[in-house]
């Protein structure tokens, strides 16, 4: 046996990863540049699995890169710059020092810069991986659109998040790719198809900031900064697609409604043009200007069965999804003072409605509340002292309740001053078995197209839902009610076959057996049914056995549940009853 | 002008000739030995032959020229000298005298700069020759002909040409400018459409990125949303079943300090009585008489005869060596007899053995399932990534009274910029770090200022 010895630690994963500090010392740069340009990068730590082996027999721990990463760090050209910078920085302070400053201002005049857009090239290659990735973005751009401008970061990075967020609600808008929205004690949740992604993003209600002393900023505003010119590049391709001009335009018709006298008390003139488009209420104008609504229709092939079942579910959902998008359509809001303006309209113009509001609210209102065309004023205040005859008053919920809901719910529960229906989440998708609240139940009915009756006494929406509760029951009572009723058969059978010799042969008319064709086929196929759990593997049996009982343990688990609630809602009643007694 | 030139010279060269500088009278020329050298190469001509006296004459020539506008041996004597009668009173200069004299006189740095040559500067030499009619006839027939094709003169061109902007230095496009403009960047022909070696030559080709660089580094969703029951207006059962969630939380929390703190208390045992300070005190100040304990001494004895045995111990005979041999054999025979008879009886155990295999491999697959199971949930764990570990936020929840009637009174809860951040971390992207301590690197010193102290 001859060759060397083989050494610990010179083969294997002790040389596929480096620690931070060395690979900080291999690119040289600082820790906070280092850690900037792994986020810029996209190289993030990793967890070898023997860190002991890794870490060259210490078990303290340590943060790991993948030597190849950083590697390939090596050779971004960005490392030049945050050089360039540290550089700069020491000539500043150096030529400020000596109170230099014609020095300073030359310095001053060529900082350094850099872009990232080879960055955003290099990790999406195609627009779709992009795109998967604009979830992040766009939550970042948002939270840090609404930030003051107090210095926590550069104003640069608020403004252009806010430009980019502007842009890509008008998006948005002109696409009407919106989906889902959810009012929740953090934030607003908003998700919308775009391209066949479906996109989640995260936007903080206006003013609802305390800045966390444990959040580091400057990681959080490299992010930014990275995101910042990703979104830009996907906003313009997605402009690009629906043929509208990038940077976005209001179109001419709305240019000119837009012309308030009071734009100069508003805002400034750089920044009016933002902030009309931020109002979002006039349309963007494209690059051809086609006909509107130009929609392409499915095309049909023929096609043999399954493959036909499946086009037609997926015509039917084009259907149901056009529907939905112009769900709010010639319908005129007027949105008061107190509500939140900018999601609302921002909802509202995303299924085709008009929107306006006060003039003195904020820029972009295009009709004022004497118009006698509109058909909803949405107000979150108990009472109002002036209202109009024909239009419905009704609170904000109702909107977003009826873009979940995808059809317009019966504005009787939201109107003014009444006690809300709960906010349900839309990301929610139960399965069959599990509890479904009643207010989700009564939406789902009203879905298929039933219309409960809506009478005032109490009582009898009570039987409604104890109906629904007996339908629930029913359903995993059945089969055992079937199996009773079929051994009584048999005992019959039984007892007739055991009787039979003493039973005189007797013949009486025969009557026309009224076969219930339908109950027939019932049996038939819970007969079938039966037989292939007979003829199962003793494997097969068991998990099915395991399937079913969890299957009755959910059943039994949301009957608890619509008990609770049953009790739940007597309980509350009879309290009601009491006040009102008293 | 050659001649001028031709007479001047000669007349310097007159034995009447006045030099300017004192120095240049032929007085200051050195009498040491010439050094001899061939005069047969035009190279020695040069850098033997002593010129400057030429030089020094020259230059005086073209002082004298400059200052008195001609050598001062032609001028008459009337112009170079007059007749001293005494001291004249100076006149004062015309223009008035203070304030407005001084402004009207020129600054001294204007004089400076006049020009004080005598000489008068050459004439234009075009201006001598005459216009060539023929040659303007044409240029003008060309002229013409170009305007009729519609091709501008130069002189004309340029003033048509929209004046260029200002050229102000083009600041560098940085990532943060809120005006930047955005491209097509998918669809824009990249550096991969020009040659690859060229590319390669002159360092523009991109370094190619590691292929594990595009898998996530966790199956977490960006944006994870709040359970149902977070919503502004909650279904009631839903904001129990998160409250509970909540409580299970806190409740563990709770656990946790319980058992450090029980971990943390001080054993009653332990602590200090007077009695065992008071034994501690004493302590190898009384001889204490105890037994020598005689077990101890007998294992010790045991210890000491084994190893006199061992050394003590005698050879073996040649019988006893055979005897040995014998059993050995006989032992190794036994056992290979054993081994067949077990594997003949293994046969009829057949049975059971292949359910023993049957049940081993079945715990290798549900020990796989298992593993599989295992690594697939650690996917959407946080991985520790360095000194700390991922705490996980406090769940954002309202109590029941705390929820409000409307939109309008709603208090939101939580910060979005804590949600991302932790998120960020949870997904693996950014380690868990502590924020960095300030520390002061010299003491505070603390001086009462000494208006203070008279106070005081």
């Amino acid at each position: 046996m001859g060759g060397l010895q083989k050494k610990k630690y010179e083969s294997g994963s002790a040389t596929n990863y480096i620690s931070r500090n060395k690979a900080r010392k291999k690119l040289s740069l600082s820790l906070a540049d280092f850690r900037r340009l792994c986020i810029l990068k996209g190289i993030y730590p990793h967890e070898p699995k023997h860190k002991k082996k890794v870490n060259k027999g210490s078990t303290a721990q340590k943060t790991f890169y993948l030597l190849k990463d950083i590697r390939f760090l090596l050779h971004e050209p960005i490392v030049g710059k945050f050089r360039e910078y540290k550089i700069f920085v020491r000539k500043l302070r150096k030529a400020y020092g000596k109170g230099e400053w014609g020095g300073v201002e030359k310095l001053r005049e060529n900082k350094p810069a850099y872009k990232l857009d080879h960055i955003v090239k290099e990790r999406y290659p195609t627009f779709v991986d992009a795109l998967r990735d604009v979830d992040d973005a766009l939550s970042m751009c948002f939270l840090f659109s609404t930030f003051a401008r107090t210095g926590k970061c550069h104003v640069e990075t608020i403004q252009l998040c806010r430009r980019l967020s502007v842009e890509w609600m008008n998006y948005i808008v002109a696409s009407r790719s919106l989906r889902k929205i959810f009012l929740s004690i953090k934030g607003i949740y908003y998700q919308a198809e775009v391209l066949g992604q479906t996109i989640t993003w995260l936007v903080p209600y206006q003013f609802a900031h305390d800045h966390p002393t444990d959040v580091d900023y400057r990681v959080m505003a490299t992010f930014t900064e990275f995101y910042t010119t990703l979104l830009g590049f996907v906003n313009f391709r997605l402009y690009q697609t629906l043929n509208l001009v990038y940077p976005p335009k209001l179109d001419g018709k709305g240019e000119t409604e837009l012309r308030a006298e009071f734009e100069e008390d508003y805002a400034m003139d750089s920044e009016s043009y933002l902030e009309k488009l931020s109002a979002l209420s006039a349309s963007l104008a494209r690059v051809i200007s086609s006909a509107e609504d130009e929609e392409a229709e499915l095309d049909h092939f023929p096609v043999e069965g399954d493959d036909m079942e499946k086009m037609e579910a997926r015509e039917k959902a084009q259907q149901e999804q056009d529907r939905q998008k112009k769900l709010f359509e010639g319908l005129k809001f007027f949105l008061n003072r107190e509500v939140p303006r900018e999601s609302l309209a921002f909802v509202l113009r995303c299924f085709g409605a008009q929107v306006s509001w006060d003039k003195s609210l904020c820029i972009g209102s295009t009709y004022d509340v004497t118009d006698e065309t509109v058909t909803h004023h949405i107000v979150d205040r108990p009472s109002l002292d002036k209202q109009y005859m024909n239009r419905y008053y009704i609170q904000p919920q109702w909107v977003y309740d009826s873009v979940n809901a995808k059809m317009l719910l019966p504005v009787e529960d939201y109107f003014l001053g009444v006690t809300l229906p709960p906010h349900l989440s839309p990301f929610v998708e139960e399965k069959d078995g599990d509890y479904v609240p009643p207010e989700r139940l009564k939406l789902l009915a009203l879905q298929r197209g039933e219309r409960p009756e809506q009478d005032e006494e109490e009582d009898e929406e009570e039987d409604e839902e104890e109906e629904e509760d007996d339908d629930d029951d029913n359903d995993d009572g059945e089969e055992e009610e079937e199996e009773a009723e079929e051994e009584v058969k048999l005992k019959n059978m039984e007892e007739k076959r055991t009787q039979g010799k003493a039973v005189s042969a007797k013949v009486t008319p025969g009557k026309a057996k009224q076969e219930n064709r339908q109950r027939l086929e019932q049996e038939e196929k819970a007969e079938e049914k039966r037989l292939a759990i007979m003829m199962m593997k003793k494997k097969d049996k068991y998990l099915y056995d395991k399937i079913m009982f969890g299957k009755k343990r959910k059943v039994r688990e949301a009957n608890k549940m619509a008990a609770k609630r049953k009790a739940l809602d007597e309980a509350s009643k009879s309290d009601r009853k009491k006040k009102l007694k008293k | 002008m050659a001649a001028a030139r031709r007479h001047r010279l000669v007349a310097a060269s007159q034995p009447g000739f006045l030099p300017l500088k004192a120095d240049l009278d032929g007085s200051g020329q050195t009498t040491g030995r010439r050094k001899r050298v061939n005069k047969n190469k035009k190279k020695n001509w040069n850098k033997y032959s002593d010129i400057q006296d030429v030089e020094e004459f020259l230059d005086d020539v073209r002082l004298q020229e400059r200052a008195a506008g001609g050598l001062i041996a032609d001028k008459p004597d009337d112009s170079l000298f007059f007749v001293d009668t005494g001291n004249q009173k100076s006149v004062p200069e015309p223009g008035g005298v203070g304030k407005k004299g001084r402004n009207s006189k020129p600054l001294r740095i204007d004089l400076i700069l006049q020009p004080d040559s005598r000489i008068a500067p050459p004439k234009d030499v075009l201006a001598h020759q005459r216009p060539n009619a023929k040659k303007e006839r044409r240029i003008a027939q060309k002229a013409e002909k170009l305007a009729a094709m519609g091709v501008l003169p130069r002189r004309q061109k340029l003033l048509r040409r929209p004046p260029a902007a200002p050229s102000v230095k083009e600041k560098p496009v940085t990532s943060k400018d809120p005006e930047r403009n955005f491209y097509d960047l998918w669809s824009a022909g990249g550096p991969e459409t020009a040659d690859l070696y060229y590319l390669e030559q002159t360092k523009k080709k991109l370094v190619k990125r590691p292929e594990k660089l595009n898998e996530k580094p966790s199956v977490l969703p960006a944006v994870e949303v709040i359970a149902p029951g977070g919503s502004y207006n909650p279904d009631f059962f839903s904001h129990q079943a998160l409250l509970l969630e909540a409580h299970e939380v806190e409740v563990q929390k709770l656990k946790a300090e319980e058992r450090l703190q029980r971990k943390l208390a001080i054993n009653k045992a332990d602590v200090a009585t007077e009695m065992s300070t008071f034994k501690e005190q004493i302590e190898g100040l009384v001889e204490e008489e105890e037994e020598p304990n005689p077990e101890a001494e007998q294992v010790a004895d045991a210890v000491d005869e084994s190893v006199g045995s061992a050394a003590q111990r005698e050879k073996k005979t040649e019988k006893q060596r055979k005897k040995e041999k014998a059993e050995r054999m006989k032992e190794l025979q036994k056992k290979a007899e054993r081994k067949m008879i077990d594997s003949r009886q293994q046969l009829f155990k057949l049975r059971s053995i292949s359910a023993d295999v049957k049940e081993m491999a079945q715990r290798t697959r549900r020990r796989r399932v298992q593993r599989k199971a295992r690594q697939e949930a650690q996917k959407s764990l946080p991985r520790r990534l360095g000194k700390l570990k991922f705490q996980a936020p406090d769940l954002d929840i309202q109590l029941s009274d705390e929820i409000p009637g409307s939109l309008r009174t709603l208090k939101p809860e939580g910060s979005i910029l804590k949600d991302r951040f932790k998120s960020l971390q949870k997904r693996n992207l950014i380690e868990p770090r502590e924020r960095a301590k300030f520390k002061r690197k010299h003491k505070l010193k603390y001086v009462e200022k000494r208006a203070f102290r008279e106070i005081k």
